[in-house]
């Protein structure tokens, strides 16, 4: 009898935390087009098993009532990515303000432990460094063949097979993509990205670049 | 007059001679120069690659679509979905005209080091990062199976 409350108290205790959390998630069934965890297959939404690494809250409970097209192209696990159908409408549900809050909070608590902390005592870029990174984002890793992002006159120019880096700025925390253009398969274990293995400086600094792009620069 | 014209031939010779030599060596120069380059990035995988049968298989296939197809689109023929977005089009791996003018030497490198690094759109990330040596040498048999070409 004894143990039998131990095991009810064991179980209690392990699925407390997860139900508070995952309640929201669970009901609005989050989980048929996204991965809650790195097991299975790649699902036709993005990979939410690290939303508290990669977004910043403010986008997120933004994002969640209005819903914006990041991958015109639709996600890489759609079995119509390549196909060359662009997505016009935003098929993600728009919620209320109260449960787009509620998500975010959910969202954010799904993270990754361990991510290294190095992007937080970087310096903003002068102006000469976003001249060589963003010469870098285009030529030297040709990031711009297949993300969007802004050009010198604010306007959107780029691939679309990648998610748009358009409004990266408010949408990503720096850290993560420090992290993702480190190690990607952290995050993912076949991305359709290239790996690369650029020093620190450049790296940090790309991140940075990334970073500057933002919906309100847009022209 | 009758003594110095056959030294004048023969020097006139030597010039032709020293002339054809430096044309044709700059000239091989400039041909063998993108395998050379491949070969000094990484001496050993590429002998490691090269003895060994490449062949094509499901698996190369597949990892064209995966990673090539996003530009070089789903047959090959260089209308992928980034295709209309970038500056200069991707090329059309159906068409032997321009691919049989290449070696697969430079195939490689195009693939191992990017576009820049064979003079080529800087459009072609670099994916030897991604790749293996030998994946690429699969990938440039496939290339060639695409465009029913061989280099000339």
């Amino acid at each position: 009898m004894k143990s039998f409350l131990y095991l009810l108290m064991g179980g209690w205790l392990l699925c407390s935390p997860m139900l508070s959390h995952a309640s929201l998630i669970q009901e609005k069934k989050c989980s048929e087009c996204h991965r809650l965890s790195k097991d299975g297959n790649e699902k036709s939404g993005p990979d939410l098993f690290y939303a508290g690494n990669k977004f910043q809250a403010s986008w997120l409970k933004q994002y969640l009532q209005n819903p914006a097209i990041i991958r015109s192209a639709r996600g890489t696990g759609d079995p119509d990515f390549l196909k060359g159908i662009q997505v016009n409408s935003q098929k993600h549900p728009a919620l209320s303000k109260k449960d787009a809050g509620q998500i975010t909070q959910e969202l954010m608590a799904i993270t990754l432990l361990n991510l290294p902390e190095e992007v937080d005592r970087l310096e903003p870029l002068t102006k000469g460094q976003k001249a060589k990174t963003k010469y870098q984002f285009e030529r030297t890793f040709s990031c711009i063949s297949c993300h969007q992002s802004l050009n010198l006159a604010g306007k959107v120019r780029g691939g679309i097979s990648g998610p748009s880096l358009v409004n990266a700025g408010n949408r990503l925390q720096a850290r993560w993509i420090a992290n993702w253009l480190k190690s990607p398969n952290t995050f993912s274990n076949k991305s359709r990205m290239p790996v690369y293995k650029m020093d620190d400086e450049a790296r940090l600094q790309l991140t940075q670049f990334i970073m500057t792009l933002k919906n309100e620069n847009k022209r | 007059m009758t003594k110095s014209s056959p030294t004048f031939i023969l020097n006139y010779c030597i010039f032709l001679i020293a002339v054809g030599i430096t044309g044709c060596s700059e000239k091989s120069a400039e041909e063998t120069r993108p395998p050379l380059k491949a070969e000094s990035h990484s001496p050993a995988s590429l002998e490691e690659a090269t003895p060994k049968p490449v062949v094509v298989t499901e698996k190369t296939r597949e990892t064209y679509q995966w990673y090539c197809a996003q530009c070089h689109g789903i047959q090959g023929k260089g209308d992928g979905i980034n295709a209309r977005f970038l500056t200069v089009p991707p090329r059309n791996h159906t068409k032997a005209k321009y691919l049989e003018t290449r070696t697969d030497e430079q195939f490689f490198e195009a693939i191992k080091f990017g576009g820049l690094s064979v003079g080529r759109a800087p459009c072609m990330p670099a994916w030897g990062n991604t790749l293996s040596d030998s994946t690429i040498h699969e990938l440039v048999l496939y290339i060639r199976e695409l465009c029913q070409c061989e280099a000339l």
